[in-house]
This record gives structure tokens, sequence and C-alpha cells, in this order.
């Protein structure tokens, strides 16, 4: 049966619908569909009952037109509906599988998670991150594994960056599905997931990426030339690359072939090098001894270039320091060797200036990338070279630093102490007052990496190593007793206490305390009630003082009172609601009332402060908890 | 019973909380763990942004509906600290055994006493039935037949300027309309001006939409007309009759009446110890009404009905209401109610238990679907053009085979008959589940069943299922949730 009349019907009614009822007795198409309809009117009932209702339609008053067109068009609805086809012939391909697992997920569990993989907004990387600590399972369900990948493409670096290191702690599972429908000439999601491949499967991808090259373009070729280099195999094909690439996918192959160990290698990167001597910056994390040698060797080619030159121009200087980036955390020997050269000329080396007189700082950029190689690789032979390098250039007071952070990782506590206490001076010296000054200061600045971690239980220096055994003990009192204690700031606080200009030296003293030492509370609560007292900076001190066991009873009040506009009500709550997890009920009380005693309040809240103090005490010495912050608001009310 | 996960989300009032509860325990907040003797209460500390640490406890006593405690301040019941200590007690932490302190042994005592008055106060006279207020009944019927001729000559007003003018007017006007219509206890046709109201808001800030909007505007003026006549016809007979009561129509519901247990009860609308299986589960959001809508599919075991659940959470009160969740147990249900209507039909329950679905009772789920897709089609066609039913229908159907026709998804029964699979448009984005069976974990054994919503797509002019689980006799493979 042709359908068709009804359904050019039915389209004339909703026409009619959108166009007012106003105008349907000129409708001519509307009356032409109906006469269209005629046939299928004669051949069965429901058409004739809805032809009966479109010529009642178009022949009703204008009051009930409205009301009869809707009839007419849930008829029309209807009649369509039960005339509707179903099915689809053609060859019936099966169905792919392995799009993952299936798990059984609760709605409340899996819904967070898929918008949080597919939809933008705050919070997304804490839900992907919380569920993945929670249930890794949940992220092979074929449900999530697929919005997983596509999530590569998420416009949110943080959130792509935390999916493909999912896909990658998955493991081969997810590989065929990052394979499926992968453009080689694809955006940045396409790159990321060549990376998460390669990352799983490792020198086993590079058949697949060999042939994914040909046909890859920007980003992705880009990744697919950085994977090649995880095989040795592919060497030759670099080699190949590197004449033909350019821009962004040559310095892919410069990456790749950084951490290629073959002779070919080693000598296209000498070549390379004289070319471009930029390149170097692609050595920064080779470890291979040959690109320690060609590092070690161009950094002394250029150094004895400035030293004979002098007068350093501009292009030279920068040379100079990116080819001091690509020392990285190198300890071959060719670098040692360097070093030993280096350090015996830097007298030299730091007097080396610009055209323009101005100093170049060579020798300072080189101790710096020596400091950060001894903080980040273990002990071995440039360690033990940095342990002799103050003695045997007493000279080069930087080399202190040098030495004594050496000796922290590897000497015993007791040693350290005897050898380095005396360049911290406890007593003006009585002949060469500046050198000493000098080497004081940059003890000091040494022990500005050093930090006590109650997390590790251990000290550490700045770049997570941990130091050869505790700190002597005789550190901590020699501090207190130092006679020269200005030092650049380096850091922020530790407490938001921002009106407070904390001295360095005492921030520096304090991150050396172990809390738990009774030593080192024995020795420090004297010192901080005698700071507090000089400096009258009461919320540092007092923190101090409370996190060692201590008590600003006897000073509080005073110091609280040379800067009493900084005591609004809430700051002084917090301090005293912080000494009640400490002290005792009663030595509370009595703070409370040295700190009114003294005149400490703020005088803008005064009125405040005389209502909720008096209470406090008085609750307090009845044996309740310290109150909390709303039962002052409520008192002051 | 066994404490488990499942069981856990499903005693939070959201996912939210569930995930803080979690938190929670996994940060290490939870301190003084302790239990009675007989495991029936366990009770922590927790440590809250205050100073004094929340004690949280849990009575067990009865393990379905446990009694959770807290004095935290928070409204939500259970509250994160209580869902936590669940956790502690899934994750194996120590809890040792301890003397009921005091406060918790009173409240326990208390409300065992309520309980225990409840039960003899039912034992010793049953619920008198409500007496009706007949003379208020019949001034509501009345409002409403007012509200009714008021609904229809805005609808009339609408179609003799069209409804393409829609564009041009203002969505306030039916927002205002929809208002004025609450003063007739008329909460359906109410609801259709809302809509009204958001379909002038698409128009006016997507025109590329407009077509679409107004056919959207279409549909719900053909709904709204038909509920206005049938329900005139409806309530003009109960006037006349004097009858006032529920009666077992889906007009009751249309027209906004809220169904309780007892009404259901007594129109006979209810069935006795069902077993009910989740084929799947999903949550949507009404714009119109603000409300979040929990909605659940269940297959009845015995019958082989398909029936929903459908939990409404409007926004202003989200956090008072309790979100459901997918279940994936078998319920075993004494009193089902049923609401009128004519397939899918909703239904709830008073109280039910929990159990592991067994192998057997799975491998004979497939077994309940439709004999094949010819009569699910018809089955379909019947229910959808009556104007006042949603024009979709649950369906579980055999599976003869599935694939690809080009890049179509179709299911092929065993009798050979087809349909095409595809996302049903109004369901959104994030109900879109066909692609998802071209992913599926294996291939779909012999002797499984689909099911989806089957719906007429006036695009291809065609009815096509909506696929949301694949029903195999050893599990269900849900698509959606």
């Amino acid at each position: 049966m042709n359908l068709q009349p009804l359904y050019d019907v039915k389209d004339r009614l909703e026409h009619a619908a959108i166009a007012g009822t106003g105008l349907l007795p000129e409708d001519f198409r509307l009356r032409r569909a109906a006469d269209s309809l005629k046939p299928l009117a004669e051949a069965s009932p429901v058409f004739a009952k809805l032809s009966a209702g479109v010529e009642k339609l178009l022949s009703a008053p204008p009051e009930v037109r409205g009301g009869q067109l809707l009839d007419v068009l849930a008829l029309a609805d209807a009649v369509a509906y039960t005339q509707g086809s179903a099915g689809m012939a053609g060859d019936l391909a099966p169905l792919p599988t392995g799009g993952g697992t299936y798990v059984q997920i609760s709605c409340g569990q899996i819904q967070p998670l898929l918008t949080a993989l597919t939809t933008t907004g705050s919070g997304r990387v804490e839900t992907a991150t919380s569920a993945w600590e929670v249930h890794p399972e949940f992220f092979t369900d074929f449900r999530v594994l697929p919005a997983l990948i596509s999530g590569l493409g998420d416009s949110y670096g943080e959130m792509a960056d935390r999916n493909a290191k999912i896909l990658k702690e998955l493991g081969p599972v997810v590989v065929p599905l990052l394979k499926k429908d992968l453009d080689p000439a694809g955006n940045r999601a396409m790159a990321r997931r060549v990376e998460v491949i390669t990352a799983i499967q490792g020198a086993e991808a590079s058949p697949w990426l060999r042939s994914l090259l040909p046909d890859a373009k920007k980003d992705v070729r880009e990744a697919v030339i950085t994977a090649l280099g995880a095989d040795p195999e592919n060497t030759g094909l670099l080699l190949d690359l590197i004449k033909s690439e350019r821009g962004k996918n040559r310095e892919a192959v410069l990456r790749s072939l950084s951490g290629l160990d073959w002779d070919t290698v080693k000598s296209f990167w000498a070549e390379e090098l004289v070319k471009n001597s930029d390149s170097v910056k692609f050595l920064r994390d080779a470890d291979t001894d040959w690109a320690a040698e060609l590092v070690a060797s161009g950094l002394r080619a250029r150094v004895e270039k400035m030293l004979s030159d002098g007068n350093i121009p501009p292009k030279d200087s920068e040379d100079f320091t990116c080819w001091c980036c690509a020392i990285g955390e190198k300890t071959a020997p060719a670098m040692l060797e360097f070093w030993q050269w280096a350090c015996g000329r830097m007298e030299a080396i730091d007097r080396l200036t610009t055209e323009k007189g101005k100093p170049v700082l060579a020798g300072v950029r080189l101790t710096d990338n020596l400091q950060e190689i001894l903080r980040h690789t273990g002990p071995g032979p440039l360690r033990d070279f940095c342990l002799t390098l103050w003695d045997s250039h007493p000279e080069m007071s930087r080399y202190l630093y040098i030495s004594f952070q050496a000796a922290l990782l590897s000497r015993p506590a007791a040693e350290v102490y005897e050898t380095y206490s005396p360049y911290l001076l406890t007593e003006e010296p009585a002949t060469d007052t500046e050198r000493k000054k000098t080497l004081n200061t940059v003890l000091l600045r040494a022990f500005g990496a050093v930090r006590w971690s109650s997390q590790n239980g251990q000290y550490c220096v700045s770049g997570g190593q941990s130091t050869a055994g505790p700190l002597d003990c005789r550190w901590i009192e020699r501090f207190t007793q130092a006679v020269y204690t200005d030092l650049p700031r380096t850091g922020g606080s530790p407490f938001a206490y921002y009106w407070e200009d904390v001295a360095e030296f005492d921030r520096t003293l304090m991150r050396l305390v172990n809390p738990e030492d009774g030593e080192n509370r024995k020795l420090l609560i004297p010192y901080l009630r005698k700071r507090m007292e000089k400096t009258g900076q009461a919320y540092h001190y007092s923190r101090w003082l409370l996190q060692l066991g201590g008590s600003p009873r006897g000073m509080f009040g005073k110091a609280m009172a040379k800067n009493s506009s900084a005591n609004h009500l809430y700051v002084v709550w917090n301090l005293m609601d912080e000494a009640a997890k400490v002290l005792p009920a009663e030595e509370v009380a009595a703070l409370l009332e040295e700190f009114m005693a003294a005149g400490a309040a703020r005088k803008q809240a005064l009125a405040q402060f005389q209502k909720a103090i008096p209470w406090t005490i008085e609750q307090l010495r009845a044996g309740r908890p310290f109150p909390e912050w709303d039962d002052w608001q409520n008192v002051i009310k | 019973m066994e404490l488990t996960e499942q069981f856990i989300l499903l005693q939070a009032p959201n996912p939210a909380a569930a995930e803080n509860g979690r938190k929670l325990s996994r940060k290490g907040s939870f301190s003084a763990h302790q239990r009675t003797e007989d495991n029936a209460v366990f009770w922590a500390e927790c440590a809250g942004s205050g100073k004094n640490p929340y004690r949280t406890s849990i009575d067990w006593t009865d393990p379905a509906a446990p009694v959770c405690r807290c004095s935290c301040p928070s409204r939500q019941f259970p509250c994160k600290h209580a869902l936590g200590l669940m956790f502690e007690q899934l994750a194996g932490k120590e809890f040792a055994p301890a003397e009921l302190p005091q406060d918790l042994a009173e409240k326990r005592e208390k409300q065992a006493a309520r309980a225990a008055k409840k039960e003899a106060s039912k034992e010793s006279a049953p619920a008198k039935p409500k007496k009706a207020n007949t003379a208020a009944q019949k001034k509501k019927l009345a409002r409403q037949l007012e509200g009714l001729d008021r609904a229809e000559q805005m609808v009339n007003d609408l179609l003799t300027s069209g409804v393409g003018a829609l564009a041009g007017t203002s969505a306030q006007t039916y927002d205002k309309l929809a208002k004025d219509l609450g003063g007739y206890y008329l909460t359906g046709p109410q609801t259709a001006f809302s809509r009204l109201a958001l379909t002038v808001r698409t128009m006016q800030k997507s025109p590329d939409q407009a077509e679409a909007s107004a056919a959207e505007a279409l549909r719900i003026l053909i709904a709204l007309h038909s509920t206005i006549r049938k329900s005139r016809v409806f309530l003009e007979a109960k006037l006349e009759a004097g009858q006032y009561s529920a009666e077992d129509t889906v007009l009751f519901e249309a027209l906004g009446g809220v169904w309780r247990l007892e009404d259901l009860h007594a129109i006979g609308a209810f069935r006795e110890n069902a077993r009910l299986v989740q084929l799947s589960f999903d949550v949507s959001y009404d714009e119109a009404r603000r409300e979040y809508i929990d909605r659940g599919w269940w297959l009845d075991l015995d019958g082989g009905q398909i029936d929903q659940t459908l939990n409404y959470r409007p926004v202003k009160a989200l956090k008072y209401v309790k979100a459901e969740d997918s279940c994936f147990e078998l319920l075993e249900v004494p009193t089902l109610y049923t609401y009128p209507g004519e397939g899918d039909r909703r239904i709830r329950w008073d109280g039910a238990v929990s159990r592991p679905l067994r192998p057997e009772e799975q491998a004979k789920l497939p077994g309940l679907a439709q004999p094949d897709l010819a009569t699910a089609v018809k089955l379909v066609k019947g229910r959808i053009k009556n104007t006042l039913l949603p024009k979709f229908m649950a369906v579980l159907v055999p599976i003869g085979r599935m694939g690809m026709v080009g890049d179509v998804f179709v299911l092929e029964d065993p009798k050979g008959g087809r349909i095409v699979l595809r996302d049903r448009p109004e369901d959104g984005a994030d109900h879109a589940s066909t692609a998802r069976l071209g992913m599926l974990p294996e291939p779909v054994p012999e002797g499984s069943a689909l099911f989806g919503l089957m719906f007429y797509d006036g695009r291809d002019r065609s009815l096509c299922l909506h696929p949301y689980s694949v029903v195999t006799p050893e599990h269900i493979i849900r698509l959606l949730y």
C-alpha cells in the first residue's frame, strides 16, 4: 500500500498547526493532500476516519479549529505509528567484540566517572583519580575504556595526561583498542595513543611504528619518531630521517638518537654538535658514556676559548649556558675529569666578563650544576670528589657549600660536626673577620637545603636524598649561640602570619628541629622564648614553642601587645585553640589573663575580647573544653 | 548478611555522600573503633572540622535496615560519617569488643519501645479508613474542570496564531500560564505548559533548532489536548456519579494526581510475592519539572512483565531525597503495587528482601522475552498510539543474531524478523548505548535476549529499538547502568 498520501496529510496538518488555524481555509496544499487520501479512505476504515476528520477540519468554524486540528493530528500520528515499518534488509556482518571487560558497576559509581571522562568542568581529575585508586578494575569495563581512550584528547591537559597514565598502567589489554581507528594524520589525542602504546610495548611496537610512519603527520609523526628511539634497531631509520625531517620532527629524531648507544650515533652527534651547537640540549637526559664525553669535551673547549679570548660576546655566553644545561645529571668518568679540570680554574672562570665588562657568572653556573648533580645522584666518584673539593681549594668559599652537603650525605654525623662546626661562629673572631663571616653565611645557606622530615623520620637534603645519619645535636646548640645570623630570605613562612617578618636564620633552624627529640626541645624552648621577647613576633614563636611542648607564658602578653592591631578576635582564638590542644587548661587560662592584662587586645575589638576572654577563662577553670569559634561568636553577640 | 560495597552505596542518600564516606575511611579519620560482643552495634569516633570528633554508630539489629547515628549536624541521612564507618567495617578494620555506651543504649531502648508500640497499636486496632471529605473533593473536581476550560482556551489561542509564532512570544507568558494552572489542581497540564516555555526558550536561543522545537511543541499540544478532552469526560462523570476516590486510570496521574500505596491497594492494583530482577537503571533530568528521575527497569521472574520504578528527586530537595541506584540482586517483594497503565507500568513497594540471583534463575531470564520481534512490535504500536502514554515501550526480545548492515546496528530474532538498533534522540547523549554493542567483551551467546526501549522514529517512519541491556543465560550485560 502506498502510504505517501498519509504522510502528506500529516505533514500538511503539522504545517497548518505551525502557521496557525486562521489560514486553514486557504491552505490549498492541505486540500490537495486530503484529496489524494481519498483512495486510501475507500480501502480502509481508519483512513476513512482520518479523511473525514480532515474534511471536517477544513469546514470547521474558527473557534473549534484548534481542537479539531489536534484531534486529526493525533489520529494521523496514531495511524503513522501503526503503519511504521521495522527492520533493515542486507547482509548482517557480525559485531566486533573485545572492547574491554564487563564489570558490575552501579550507576552511582560509573556515571560520575563517565561524566568526568567525557565532559568539561572542575573536579574531574579528582573523580578519575579517586576511582582509579579505589576501583582500577572499572577502567577496563567496555563502557569506561572507550571513554578513557577518547579522554586522551581532553582539552584539559592534566586530565589527558592522567588518562594516558592510567592506560599505560592497564597494560597490553588496551593496545588493540588504541590501535583501532587510530588516525595517523590526527591530532594530539592520536599522538598520545602512540605514546601510550609505546610505553606499554616498548621495542615490540617498532614494526607497527614503522608501518605507521609513511602516513603519520604533525603531532602523530613527532610521537612516532620519538617512540622509534625506544628500539636500537631503529638507529638506521632515525639516521635516515634526520636528513629529511624538519622542525619539531627533526627535534624528535634528535631526542630519539640521544638515547641510543652506537658508534654511528656518536659520530652523528659529534658532527651535529659542530653544525648545530644548540642541539646539545637534547643530550641533557642522555646517560651514555659517549654523551658525557661529547658534553664534557665541548664544555671544556668552550671554557678554554672563553679563557683565552676574554670579553665574551653574548652569543658565546648563551651557547655556554646551553651546554651547561646539557650536563644534566651525568656522572660518567669524562664528566668527572671535566669537573676536576674546571674546579682547578674556577677563580679564572669567575673573572670572565662580557664585552660590556659585566661578569658572565660562568663559574657560578658550573658550580650550581655540580650541586644539582650531587643532590640528585647517589654515592660514587663524583660525590667523593665533592667531599674533598673544599679541602683542596680552600680559597673558593662556595666549595664549602658543596663539600658540606657531600659530607652530610656520606659521613657520620659526629665527623661532619667536628669538621664543619668551626665555620658557624659562636663568638666574634679576633682575626680575618670578613672571610670567617662569609664562610659562616655559606654554611648557614647550606643548612637552608637541609630539613627534618617527620614523614620519613630522617633528615633530607633538597633533591630528596636523606643524610647519612641524623644531624648531630650539637649543631642546634651551636645555632642558638650563633653570633652572625643574617641570611637572605629564601622561602615563605610556615604559618599564615604574614605581618610577622621572622628572620630566615630562625626559619632555617626550625627546619632542622626534630620535635620528638627531647634534647632539641630542651635547647630550643629557652632560645625561642628569648627570641619572642626580643622580636615581639608572638604568633610564630608561640606556635613553635607549642610544637615543642613549651609555653610562651611570661612574655606572651608583652609580645602580643607590641603589635596589638594584628590581634583580631579570630587569630587570637585560633592561636589559643592550638594552645589548648597541647597545654593544660590552667596554662591556657593564664595566657589569656596575661593577654588581657598586657592590654594586647585590638582596640576596635576590645569590647568583644572583654566578653569572650573572661568567659573562656571561666569555662576552662570549670573543667570545660576550650570553646569553639561559634561559641565565641555567640558570647560576643 | 554479608556487608558489601553495593549495600553501602544503596544506603547512601547520594553517590557523593558515599564517596565522601569512603574518603574519610581511607584517610584514617576514624579512631576508637568498638563493637558490642554480639556484633549488633559498631561505633567509632570520626575527626571532623571541629575540635571534638563526631561519635558515629551503626546498629545492625536489622541487617537489612541498619540504624545509623552520628553527632554531626548533617541533615543528610545517613551522613558521610556513618557511611565511612560502614567502609571501615568493609575494610576489615579491628573493632574492639566493649560495653555499649550509656547514651547509645538509651537510644536503642527508646527505639525498640517505639517499634513495639507501633506494632502493638497495629495489632490491637487496624487502621481506620480515612473518612473522605466529599464536599472538598467535589469542590476540587469543579475547580479542575474550570482549569481544563482555561487550559483549552490557552491551547486554542496558541493554535490560532500558530506554533511557529511561539518564537516571537515570551517564554515567561507560558511560565505564568503554568503557574496559574497550579491553582486548579492540574499539575499534569501545568508541566505541559512549562515544557512549552522551554521550547520557546530553545527556539529563541537556537533559531537553527526552531523546526525541531516547533515539532516538540506540537507533540506537547497534542498530548495536552488529548488529556484535556479525556479528563473533562472523566471528571464530569465522577462529579455526576458523586464518586471521588482514585480510580484505575492513567488520567488520574496525567492530571497530576499522586497515588498512595493504600489507594493502589484499594483499587486492587497490586500483586503478592513478586520476584524482581533489575534489567537496567538510569538517571535523567526533567528540566520542566526541575527534578532528577531515577528509573529502574524490572523483570518479573514469574509473570515476565517488565515494569519500572521512578524516583523523583526535585532539585530543591536534592539533599533530602535519597537517590536510587543500580541493583544487581534479586528482590523478593511481599506486596508489589502497580500503577494504572498499559505495558511497562510504574511499580512501588513498601519493603523487599534482596538476595543474589541463582544461576538457574538467571538462565531463565532470556526465556521471558517476547516470542519474537513481530509480537513486540505489535504490542508497542498498540501502546504508543494512545496519546496519553509515552511514545516508547520497554521490551525484552529474543536475539537470533546481532550485527551490522553497513554502519547500522541490526537485531535479528530467531525467526528472521529484524529491527534497527538506534539511540532514542529524546534520551540524550548520556543515554547513548547502541555503539557499545560493538564493544561487547565477547560474542553474545545463543539463547540470549535484548532489553531496550522500542520507539517510533519519525525520521524514517520506522520502529527502532534503543538497546539497554543484553540478557544472556549467564548474566545481564548492562549497556547503560
